[in-house]
């Protein structure tokens, strides 16, 4: 059905009835309510282009993130320079670019570590029912109940140590060179304790969705006829579930980039000389009056993909729930 | 009644022990040693000190093993010794250094709560009465964008924005007192913090409310429409809210986590960073326990408040 057809809406719906040969799916349903909303677009838009950053930033930069040039610290953006340089003269656009991959890295594992056990969970507690269902909410909620950021804290810090420890006595056992390498453990680290807060949302989410789409009329009459078990979970139970669940995968994504750069910035998360949007404006917080493009920058640029994936997640939750009618 | 009440609370406080029982055995194997902390300033300690750790560690009862310790602190933090600081203020009562961090944070947090709950049940009602039409479209759009940016971002970009450009105030920096000018920003930036929960909450309850038949009957009525909306309306629609009590304190406690952190309020949240970043284990624990209570202290009363705000929940 092309995009453009003559004639208002009425006639459009007029002709979806009589001509009932004529199906959309549900994704097609979607990506016509999503195209109408131009805030959800915007949103689309920047994630993708922060998504391509991320990917292909890091190599393009212009300056090693790294690069340290103390002659040339606290410039202004110039012609060399596209977004000036810090305190210790690293280029700000080049770490920006870096930070970009940082932000998206937290933003993928930690939501693929909790879309993991929160599917998990989720299905089991929804198959099982009973005490087990009732002692795996409780502990999601228990979790939830929790201030998520006082935990993160929590974890990221008494967990650094004993890892290092960990890994100091492996070497000592194996001189295997890998464990004297511990710069990926604040990644390591920011995801795990991210994960742990994230889950329990959506393996709440994809228990109900397994309750109460089970319990649908249509799957009921699936099964009257005699469909398998597989066809209706591949017709009928997946592709209703999977609506609520792009959304709350957007969500996470978004909530990730925001505790990763706030986690940063408290300097508790991603730790120097790795870059961070956060932890890039907790050291241009030290310079605020005097150069305010330091902060300027990543609180702009942080603010900016934010919105984006809340902007992006309302447009997504708007478009793929057809009882919604605002 | 009672005996949902009754299951409720043993559901929160078992809850509170396991959730205690977990922090505690991370600060136990995760924090390090806390005497040795209290000695390391730099990274050298000669065999001397060795035995005085190690009477130390005896005269806090630090040699026991794990479940004796926790059970010891468990005891203590009911009779009111949250033990002493080991790093942050050296020697100075857990206890006593929350009692002072502590009311900051909630004078803060109060008064955000009530800006946010009378602007934020406004701009609700507001957006719900005009429905799909340019200023629901308006309040709903600007309170996702408002959702969106974290705090840490808010803060200083107001800052740059009142006191570098328009020059309106001098740089808010610690603790005057909730009527001095220096508290505004922090209150306001926390209340942003938590309008948009409310607003989402009350303009769905008030969409929901405002389909109702008895609704429609008082307009028959010729009720005018304020009046409806005062006495037929308002109930219904701030019961909802009310449940939302959780999630508040949640954004306050994380509001107020950042802004105390930049303006350098000396609060609970501030307490915490510095506690965390010190790695002193007893005001840790503390911040845990007091952050933890708060918010199961919220949820159960919202268990028990709820039933008599709506009569249709009760058993």
């Amino acid at each position: 059905m092309s995009e453009s057809a003559p004639g208002g809406k009425i006639s459009r719906v007029v002709a979806d009835g009589v001509n009932s040969g004529e199906q959309r799916s549900l994704w097609q349903d979607a990506s016509r309510r999503f195209r109408r909303n131009w805030l959800a677009v915007g949103g689309l838009v920047v994630v993708f282009c922060f998504l391509i950053t991320a990917l292909v930033g890091p190599h393009v930069s212009p300056y090693d993130f790294l690069e340290q040039n103390i002659m040339r610290a606290f410039q202004g953006p110039s012609e060399e320079h596209f977004l000036g340089t810090d305190d210790l003269g690293r280029d700000v656009f080049s770490r920006m670019l870096h930070g970009a991959r940082t932000a998206a890295l937290v933003a993928f594992f930690t939501t693929a570590i909790s879309l993991l056990i929160g599917v998990l969970v989720g299905t089991w507690a929804g198959i099982s029912g009973g005490r087990t269902d009732e002692f795996l909410m409780w502990i999601s909620d228990l979790i939830q109940a929790m201030p998520g950021l006082l935990l993160v804290i929590l974890i990221n810090t008494t967990l650094r140590r004993p890892i290092i420890n960990a890994f100091d006595t492996l070497y000592m056992q194996t001189r295997n060179p890998f464990y004297l390498n511990t710069l990926w453990l604040d990644y390591v680290l920011v995801f795990s304790a991210l994960a742990l807060i994230g889950w329990p949302g959506l393996a709440r989410l994809i228990r109900g969705q397994v309750l109460s789409i089970n319990e649908e009329d249509y799957v009921l009459a699936a099964r009257a006829i005699g469909a398998s078990e597989a066809h209706i979970m591949l017709r009928h139970v997946i592709p209703n579930a999977l609506g609520p669940l792009v959304v709350a995968v957007t969500a996470s994504m978004g909530g990730a980039v925001t505790l990763e750069a706030g986690l940063s910035f408290l300097g508790i998360g991603i730790q120097p000389p790795n870059a961070s949007w956060g932890s890039m404006l907790e050291e241009g917080r030290r310079y605020w009056q005097i150069f305010p493009h330091l902060i300027l920058i990543p609180a702009v640029t942080i603010g900016i993909v934010q919105v984006a994936f809340v902007f992006l997640g309302d447009g997504l939750n708007d478009a793929l729930d057809p009882r919604r009618t605002t | 009644m009672a005996t949902f009440l009754l299951i409720r609370l043993l559901r929160w406080s078992v809850g509170l022990l396991l959730i205690l029982f977990i922090t505690y055995a991370m600060m136990y194997y995760g924090a390090g040693d806390p005497i040795r902390m209290m000695f390391i300033q730099g990274e050298d300690f000669d065999t001397e000190d060795e035995v005085v750790m190690l009477a130390l560690r005896k005269k806090y009862g630090l040699d026991e093993p794990f479940l004796v310790q926790f059970g010891n602190y468990m005891s203590n933090l009911i009779q009111g010794d949250w033990g002493r600081s080991i790093r942050l203020q050296v020697d100075r009562p857990v206890l006593e250094i929350v009692q002072f961090r502590l009311p900051i944070s909630m004078q803060l947090g109060f008064a955000a709560t009530i800006i946010g709950a009378v602007v934020g049940i406004g701009l609700g009602i507001l957006s719900a009465l005009h429905h799909n039409r340019l200023l629901d479209r308006l309040i709903v759009s600007i309170v996702l964008f408002v959702n969106g940016i974290p705090v840490f971002v808010t803060v200083p970009i107001l800052l740059l924005l009142l006191v570098l450009q328009l020059k309106l105030i001098d740089v808010p920096y610690g603790w005057n007192g909730l009527f001095h000018i220096d508290a505004v920003l922090p209150v306001t930036v926390i209340s942003i913090g938590v309008l948009p929960i409310i607003v989402r909450q009350t303009r769905s309850a008030m969409l929901e409310v405002k389909s109702q038949q008895y609704v429609t009957t008082a307009r028959a009525k010729g009720v005018p429409e304020s009046r409806i909306i005062l006495r037929h309306m308002l109930r219904p629609v701030l019961t909802p809210v009310i449940t939302t009590l959780g999630l508040i304190m949640i954004g306050l406690i994380n509001g107020s986590l950042f802004v105390e952190y930049i303006l350098n309020i000396p609060g609970f949240g501030l307490l915490t960073i510095e506690g965390i970043k010190k790695v002193d284990y007893p005001i840790i624990m503390a911040v845990a326990v007091v952050g933890t209570l708060i918010i199961f202290v919220s949820n159960f009363l919202v268990d028990i408040i709820y039933p008599i705000l709506d009569p249709r929940v009760r058993a």
